[in-house]
């Protein structure tokens, strides 16, 4: 499978800092991080932040929900949604 | 790697020394004794630039980098001796003007920030509420959006120099719901309709600080008056407790300079079985682990403002600063009292004020095991 754009860069983050000496392999595009407790919400924060500097995208407060975060998928959708507005 | 401090930061070093052995002395015993804040030497302060030191020229500040900044405040811990009085001071610069710099409009800037860069202004910040102190995105203060306005209502506690501030950066949410991310900051003018200040807090230390808490009861913020983006409060806050953490005890470096060049002036004059107490090792030995904890927490608290100035791994270095210079204080105060004895004890020696002052230290800004939290998260445990 070819992954999206967004996809290594949002993976080695959550890999440096929230699953530290694991297996990269186990972290797959639909690995839940917010549901599966790997991100919580002060990792939300630091994500959320890591994403609006990486790829100059602002969210707004009623976007910031876990649903949007919740997978590699799910946030590189949002991303893509974000860069097309 | 350079450890040397320029001949112009040596030259200003002095100059603060100067100024507040000429410019701030008074009777600290009373005040301490009286719980009473000193707004003409706030004045003074802000009158020479100190509270200004790191922020921009074209809002009243000095223009310095931290680290210079940071070794003025040290310079003043060694020379004035309101413990008090100087932390009000790095609180206000590190927690209410530094994150109105960074994440304040232009407005809020000329506003707010230029009265508080020269003296004119007295700036609080809060936080805490009764139900959350270390578990600080717990808060319960709710900001709801009406029209221009944003209505806040809640309490918050433990906030220093809330009787005397005239303006506050105050945090609440707009959605419980989303924890951090509802988090909101607010800068709030003390004669906003609805703010009132609460109940005063008396202290073990740091007495020359008031400490009060705040009610806010269908106060209405101004949208303007918002601090950084709506939901990013804990940026905000994250962001202003790193530089607290890294600075706010600077004071605390040149307090324990003072202790110990005190200390070892008092071993080498008090005779006891005929000779200096200075002679007996167990007195050198408290002042060696006097010496030891000072150089240690000194180079600990530089390399945090550095890490934060340049932006590598800020929160961990922070947290260790903190941890460091705030225990390594308390234990100086505890030797310093103990080289003294029954003087160490009496309140008009000045011993026993210091000590009681560095308790603080350990709680505010986050406890001592908050730090090690902090820590402990940086090595993915």
């Amino acid at each position: 499978m070819t992954e999206p754009t967004s996809m290594p860069a949002v993976k080695q983050f959550i890999l440096d800092h929230f699953l530290a000496g694991e297996d990269p392999a186990r972290l797959t595009p639909t690995t839940p991080l917010i549901t599966g407790g790997i991100v919580d919400s002060l990792g939300l924060l630091d994500l959320v932040m890591f994403l609006e500097q990486q790829f100059h995208v602002e969210f707004e407060a009623h976007e910031v929900d876990p649903a949007h975060f919740d997978t590699l998928a799910a946030i590189d959708a949002i991303l893509q949604r974000k860069r097309a507005q | 790697m350079e450890f040397a401090w320029t001949a112009e930061q040596t030259a200003f070093r002095e100059a603060v020394i100067e100024f507040a052995r000429r410019s701030l002395r008074d009777d600290v015993i009373g005040r301490d004794r009286d719980g009473a804040f000193a707004r003409e030497l706030w004045r003074r302060c802000g009158e020479f630039g100190i509270q200004g030191l790191p922020f921009p020229e074209e809002y009243g500040g000095g223009g310095r980098d931290a680290l210079s900044a940071v070794q003025a405040l040290e310079a003043l811990g060694y020379a004035c001796r309101d413990n008090g009085l100087l932390f009000a001071i790095a609180a206000q610069m590190w927690s209410v003007q530094m994150p109105i710099h960074r994440f304040g409009t232009d407005d809020q800037k000329r506003r707010f920030l230029s009265r508080l860069c020269t003296g004119e202004w007295i700036g609080a910040h809060g936080m805490s509420e009764p139900d959350s102190g270390s578990d600080a995105f717990s808060l319960r203060t709710r900001a709801e959006r009406r029209g221009e306005d944003y209505v806040l209502n809640g309490t918050k506690t433990f906030v220093s120099e809330a009787p005397v501030a005239d303006v506050f950066v105050v945090f609440a949410t707009l959605d419980p719901r989303k924890g951090p991310l509802g988090i909101t900051g607010f800068i709030v003018e003390r004669d906003t309709p609805g703010f009132h200040v609460g109940r005063p807090i008396h202290k073990m230390g740091l007495r020359t600080s008031p400490m009060a808490e705040l009610v806010l009861e269908d106060c209405r913020v101004p949208a303007a008056n918002r601090l950084g983006r709506e939901g990013r409060g804990a940026q905000v806050f994250n962001d202003s407790m790193e530089w607290e953490r890294g600075c706010i005890l600077a004071n605390a470096l040149g307090a324990m300079e003072r202790q110990l060049e005190d200390s070892v002036s008092y071993a080498r004059e008090r005779r006891q079985f005929g000779v200096p107490i200075s002679q007996f090792q167990a007195i050198q030995h408290r002042l060696v682990d006097m010496k030891v904890r000072l150089e240690a927490a000194r180079l600990l608290l530089y390399r945090a403002v550095w890490a934060k100035q340049s932006d590598r791994d800020p929160g961990t270095a922070a947290a260790i600063a903190k941890l460091v210079v705030s225990e390594a204080w308390v234990q100086s105060g505890l030797n310093a009292v103990q080289i003294r004895g029954g003087y160490g004890y009496a309140v008009e020696y000045e011993a026993e004020r210091d000590l009681r002052d560095a308790v603080g230290s350990t709680l505010f800004s986050g406890t001592s095991d908050m730090q090690r939290n902090l820590i402990a998260r940086s090595l993915r445990l």
